[in-house]
């Protein structure tokens, strides 16, 4: 089977900052790659390489076996990438059915009463319907997550990025948010960045660690988790909990 | 939707009534609205939903008046069945130009239209063929029924207000409307769902032009005669932007709302008030200036929502009200 994504010696710099150095790493359908790293590491630089908002300076990605390196960030999102941003990206004038009825209609290629179906199947899954007619821009922290996570989802992507979706949520929150995530796992491959252990154990059947834009473990959550690396990494920055 | 259908066949009627309704001064000044509305609102097409600032869109208004006075006069036509050409050959210069401009982003876009908008007023300035800086009067006009001249110059302009204002109401309804507000928006979010912003831009770009150098082409048919100065004259673009910033840019109502205000303003001080225009500039500054402080986004956007007014409501109800589904409620009263 054709891996879902191919990162191939993945190379960006800004100036003299590195966010990716020489990254290879590959994901399958129906699994989950947690990603950790202290604040500035590369992570959502990353995320920006996959779904083309920056350019790579060297390496390939293909989605599906197909190389789309040089392909443009919307064109990617209809082949079927999904990506809830760090900071929630809404359509702060548009209503929250408005929102995901976009990425339904664009990055999915639904029209008319399918892109509504959808969009409504979605906004219930994520636990937004009540608020369907709500503009985005006045909804609360968890439901900007939860709208994230739905236009990603509404975009009927092959692969979703997760950038610290539950970061900022109350415990309770992460647990809903978790719920949410392990329901779409399997008709997906994911990337999750995290700072959340137990969120990250729940849901990823590897992780990855990023230090400077390099890959420096991968392997099983309980493994990278308890690794001497890991605790040396975040020795002292449990203040990224909050970031 | 219902209401929205009856105002606006009683305003289609009124226009066509209008003729019998306003005195000769009245109907050249209800003209002169309409056309700047129109204008106004293709501006606020650009600006508002696609996030193009243009400080040269009187390069529309000129090359539409040209384009109708040139073609009319070459093939000895009446210049209300060349009025097409206009929004044509603005249409084609916009295509052409938006490649380069395109890769300019914000403050240069603007300043590079500026600059276009100069070179071409210079080059016609100095076009012997084009009249030269004394211009071109409409030698066509003798096919024209100048008893009837005003009133269907009125029903032009209605028509081209109501259009545009009807035309954009129904885009915003369609699915690429609302990737247009989608990327007003956020058009890095845009993006990352699959609008294609750059097409989306594109599109509106020629759009804009277009319906800008009709409306250019009814207002210079109206004087019968065009000059270099007058066509290209930045105050049309700095019109177009007063009335869109105050009245609510990226709103449909925004531009209506800012004709009002801007004519209404020129009436009281010019007319009533028997000041100079040089006062009514600074009037004009002095409200811009006002509203800005108050609501950066124009006087529609806080109205509409202090008092929950719909008036070209372009908005999707969610299909079904939904019942609460599970746990939605548990989470939501979390946040
Ligand atoms: N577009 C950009 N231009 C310049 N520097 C950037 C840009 N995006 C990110 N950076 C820098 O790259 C580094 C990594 O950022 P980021 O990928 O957001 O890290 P993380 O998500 O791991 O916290 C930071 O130092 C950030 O300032
Ligand atoms: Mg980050």
């Amino acid at each position: 089977m054709v891996d879902v994504l191919r990162v191939a010696g993945l190379c960006k710099s800004f100036g003299v900052i590195r966010v990716a150095d020489d990254l290879d790493f590959k994901l399958a359908l129906g699994e989950c790659l947690g990603v950790i790293g202290p604040n500035g590491a590369g992570k959502s630089s990353v995320l920006n390489l996959i779904v083309g908002l920056i350019r790579a300076d060297a390496g390939s990605i293909s989605l599906d076996g197909r190389d789309i390196t040089h392909v443009p960030a919307h064109r990617r999102a209809r082949l079927g990438i999904g990506r809830a941003f760090q900071i929630p990206q809404p359509f702060p004038h548009l209503t929250a059915y408005e929102n995901v009825l976009v990425a339904a209609t664009y990055g999915g290629g639904l029209h008319g009463s399918a892109a509504a179906d959808w969009a409504m199947d979605v906004l219930g899954r994520t636990s937004l319907a009540v608020k369907a007619d709500r503009i985005a821009g006045a909804l609360p922290l968890i439901d900007r997550k939860s709208l994230e996570f739905a236009k990603a989802l509404a975009s009927k992507p092959r692969l979703i990025l997760l950038d610290e979706i539950a970061a900022g949520l109350t415990e309770p929150e992460v647990e809903r948010l978790i719920e949410i995530i392990a329901g779409v796992k399997a008709d997906h491959a994911m990337i999750w960045i995290e700072h959340i252990p137990h969120a990250l154990r729940a849901v990823a059947d590897r992780i990855l660690v990023l230090n400077f834009g390099r890959k420096v473990l991968e392997g099983p959550p309980g493994e990278v988790m308890d690794s001497r690396t890991v605790k040396e990494i975040y020795m002292g920055l449990t203040a990224d909990d909050a970031a | 939707m219902k209401g929205i259908a009856i105002s606006y066949a009683v305003t289609a009627a009124l226009l066509v009534a209008g003729p019998w309704l306003l005195g000769e001064g009245g109907l050249r000044f209800a003209t002169e609205c309409l056309l700047i509305l129109a204008m106004a609102q293709m501006w606020n097409l650009l600006a508002g939903y696609a996030g193009l600032v243009s400080f040269g869109h009187q390069v529309f208004v000129g090359i539409g008046a040209y384009g109708l006075f040139l073609i009319s006069d070459t093939l000895d036509l009446s210049p209300y069945w060349v009025l097409p050409i206009a929004p044509l050959a603005c249409a084609v210069v916009a295509s052409v130009i938006a490649l380069p401009l395109f890769r300019l982003r914000e403050a240069y876009f603007s300043i590079a239209m500026w600059v276009f908008s100069e070179i071409v007023a210079a080059l016609v300035t100095k076009a012997a063929w084009l009249g030269g800086s004394a211009g071109l009067p409409l030698r066509s006009s003798r096919l024209l029924d100048l008893d009837w001249f005003e009133p269907v110059l009125f029903w032009i302009a209605g028509g081209l207000a109501l259009g545009t204002i009807g035309g954009l109401f129904l885009l915003m309804r369609s699915g690429f409307g609302l990737g247009l507000m989608s990327v007003r928006d956020n058009d890095l979010a845009a993006m990352s769902v699959g609008v294609d912003v750059q097409r989306n831009r594109f599109i509106v770009f020629v759009l804009s032009a277009a319906g800008c150098g009709l409306a250019g082409a009814v207002s210079f048919l109206g004087n019968l005669y065009v000059s270099p100065a007058a066509a290209f004259d930045v105050n049309w673009v700095v019109y177009m932007m007063f009335i869109v910033m105050i009245g609510g840019i990226g709103t449909l109502e925004g531009p209506i709302i800012g004709t009002v205000i801007f004519f209404g303003l020129r009436e009281l001080i010019t007319d009533q008030l028997g000041y100079s225009a040089g006062w009514y500039l600074v009037a004009l500054g002095t409200v811009a200036v006002i509203v800005m402080l108050w609501s950066p986004r124009g006087l529609w956007p806080p109205l509409r929502d202090r008092f929950g007014l719909k008036l070209l409501g372009v908005g999707r109800t969610a299909p079904t009200a939904p019942d609460v589904p599970p746990l939605a409620g548990k989470v939501g009263q979390l946040g």
